[in-house]
């Protein structure tokens, strides 16, 4: 029973960070109708511009400062290359066969692997000193690292800023708009340029934090980036265009491969890394547009 | 279809549907195969490889134009069966106890061919299932998986096989077809060669034949499709066995180049860079697969032997910057990057459709109006 808690919560922690990588998967599906796959590339650069922020920062004031410093600064780098990315690379592709965009962001992938590791190396970097104590909050026999608690506040707060934004502002719903029929959206004055900028810029700030957080957890490498494309599962269990779902499909399948990692790998090794796709594959036969996806009814 | 020269007309269908339909096209196709023979004569020794790669990359992306350009399922996995393939035929090659007159008889490797084609085609097919159910970014998503969870149960279960870990060298002498043991470059290319030829002719001929109309059906509009009595699962299923089958093919024909199975020859990249092929070189579109593997491999190649040029001058010219070549190799890859999103900024129609204005203005000349 012990053990089975202690996999549940450490389940919903490390889904949290599965959850915030998620929310810019959504993010910019949602808004610009994109299936990104240069999502791990962009938490990867997060990642290392707040390093280098960070690094800067902590040696003229105190840890907790420079952190939070360097997270805005993480966050404005963010902003400025998306619009950059979106100018320069994504706006041409507006009009074109998804597939074609989708190998754009492709080709973008290899290219800000190719700059990242140019400017910073490929050897693992990590934030010193700590941010976060190396100590685990102990409650009641289960231990949490404290790095997983603020990224699970972090997901919890970044879902409900995202909610709002898109209820409750303008901008949030000529997004929505525009990703539910683009043409419609022009038609009502709605300046599609924008929106698609707009996603870009979210994506790369919501990947900035998500790559913070994980860089302080396991060091700052490549596999920080394989990790933007191992969190598929969660985003199609949650449904591609619902920023709650992000976060449930995020904890679920934290949950289920703590549980697969604890109980199944003794019968079949490896089942820690199969469990959450061949859960997919099998979800997806039985609801096609995860679990809160817009269906799409089509007409011949 | 391109448009025939001036003055050229069929009086029956079966003139019409011809695969040589005119002596030019035939003198064509002759010319081909020569230069194909006598392509290691004239491109010299350190260009073979180049050359095998580019068919096995076409043997490879031959399943993923099947999907994608005609049977519109999008697929981001296929190194996943090509893995399936290349690890069905060395397992078999290796592990299993063929009787002897077998192994000398050559049979051996030609069988486990087959055998690869058909256990990647099952398992293509396994992946194709959600297909009936779901499409675009969520039959992705799909095929993604199909990725990983191969991949995955190869490096965990396949590695207790024979102690050996993850890759499993191959013994020279054993890859055999009948009497000719593959082992030096030359003989490598010309076995690909043939096999690329084999393909793209069943392809070809699959794609003229009821199953390749239903599948552009599908490809079209899948609604439009079952409506006219299409059964569209059937034929997924069916596009997806194929594709399987052609990856499976591709893998197994790779283990005879390389001597050796490992797991970090059907990385994620090979499944990207193959969907880059068919764009490169045209959605839809036969000779698209060559030009793209070609344009593809060509690129690499290049790329890599400026980088190379330029680091060898740098370390002599200029010891001091002896840190700018650690960098040059990860230029290689933004530049790698940077070249396919122009291309498919610049020239979205891919290079088949270039090929296809050039045809047509050789073929309409002098009298090039097309109805513009």
């Amino acid at each position: 029973m012990e053990l089975f808690l202690q996999l549940i919560v450490t389940g919903v922690m490390l889904g949290s960070i599965f959850a915030l990588v998620a929310l810019g998967w959504v993010l910019i599906y949602k808004c610009s109708g994109v299936l990104n796959l240069a999502m791990g590339e962009l938490t990867m650069i997060g990642g290392y511009v707040c390093l280098a922020f960070y690094q800067r920062f902590v040696t003229i004031m105190p840890i907790n400062y420079a952190f939070i410093l360097a997270l805005i600064g993480t966050i404005f780098v963010g902003l400025i290359l998306g619009l950059l990315t979106e100018r320069i690379f994504l706006r041409k592709m507006i009009g074109q066969p998804i597939l074609a965009v989708i190998m754009v962001t492709v080709g973008l992938s290899f290219f800000f692997k190719g700059m990242v590791f140019m400017i910073w190396d490929t050897d693992t970097q990590v934030f010193l000193p700590r941010v976060f104590s190396i100590e685990p909050i102990v409650v009641g026999g289960i231990a949490v690292g404290a790095v997983y608690l603020w990224s699970f506040i972090a997901a919890m707060i970044l879902m409900v800023v995202f909610i709002c934004f898109f209820k409750y502002t303008r901008w949030g719903l000529s997004m929505q708009a525009c990703a539910d029929d683009e043409m419609a959206a022009l038609s009502l004055g709605v300046s599609a340029k924008f929106v698609y900028a707009l996603a870009w810029a979210i994506a790369f700030m919501a990947a900035g934090v998500g790559g913070t957080l994980l860089a302080n957890i396991n060091g700052l490498n490549y596999s920080v980036s394989s990790l933007g494309l191992l969190v598929l599962p969660v985003v199609v269990l949650g449904g591609l265009n619902s920023v709650p779902g992000a976060i449930v499909g995020g904890i679920t399948i934290g949950i289920l491969q703590n549980l697969a990692g604890g109980y199944g790998e003794a019968f079949i090794p490896g089942s820690k890394e199969v469990a959450p796709f061949v859960f997919m594959v099998i979800f997806l036969l039985f609801k096609p547009y995860g679990l809160w996806g817009w269906e799409r009814i089509e007409r011949v | 279809m391109s448009y025939l020269p001036c003055g050229t007309y069929f009086e029956s269908y079966a003139d019409d549907q011809k695969w040589w339909r005119t002596n030019f096209i035939k003198g064509k196709m002759i010319a081909l195969v020569v230069v194909l023979a006598a392509a290691p004569y004239i491109v010299g020794a350190q260009w073979m490889s180049v050359l095998y790669t580019i068919n096995y990359y076409i043997l490879a992306a031959l399943g993923v134009q099947l999907l994608i350009g005609y049977c519109g399922q999008i697929t981001l996995g296929h190194a996943a069966f090509v893995a399936v393939g290349g690890y069905t035929s060395a397992m078999m090659v290796l592990f299993l106890p063929w009787p002897q007159f077998m192994v000398d008889t050559g049979l051996v490797y030609p069988i486990s061919i087959v055998c690869a084609g058909f256990t990647a085609g099952l398992w293509s097919v396994l992946f194709g299932l959600p297909s009936a159910r779901v499409k675009g970014f969520y039959l992705i998503m799909t095929t993604m998986a199909a990725q990983w969870i191969t991949l995955r149960l190869v490096i965990t279960q396949l590695s207790k096989i024979g102690g050996r870990e993850q890759s499993f060298p191959l013994p020279p002498g054993v890859i055999k077809i009948g009497p000719w043991v593959i082992d030096s470059d030359e003989k490598i290319y010309y076995f690909s060669v043939i096999l690329v030829i084999v393909c793209l002719i069943v392809m070809g001929n699959l794609l003229r034949s009821k199953i390749g109309r239903a599948w552009i059906a599908i490809r079209d509009n899948d609604i439009a499709a079952e409506t006219m009595g299409v059964n569209i699962i059937v034929y997924k299923l069916l596009a997806f066995f194929v594709a399987g089958f052609f990856a499976g093919i591709a893998g197994a024909f790779w283990i005879s180049a390389l001597f050796f199975v490992s797991p970090e020859n059907y990385e994620w990249f090979y499944s990207l860079l193959w969907v880059g092929i068919i764009l490169i070189g045209g959605v839809g579109s036969i000779q698209g697969i060559v030009f793209g593997s070609a344009f593809v491999v060509m690129v690499f190649k290049l790329l890599e032997m400026s980088v190379l040029t330029l680091s060898d001058f740098l370390m002599n010219s200029y010891p001091e910057l002896g840190w700018v070549t650690t960098k040059i190799i990860f230029f290689k890859e933004s530049a790698f990057g940077l070249a396919i999103i122009f291309f498919l900024i610049y020239e979205p129609n891919g290079l088949s459709y270039r090929y296809w204005q050039l045809k047509n203005y050789f073929n309409l000349w002098p009298f090039s109006y097309t109805g513009k």
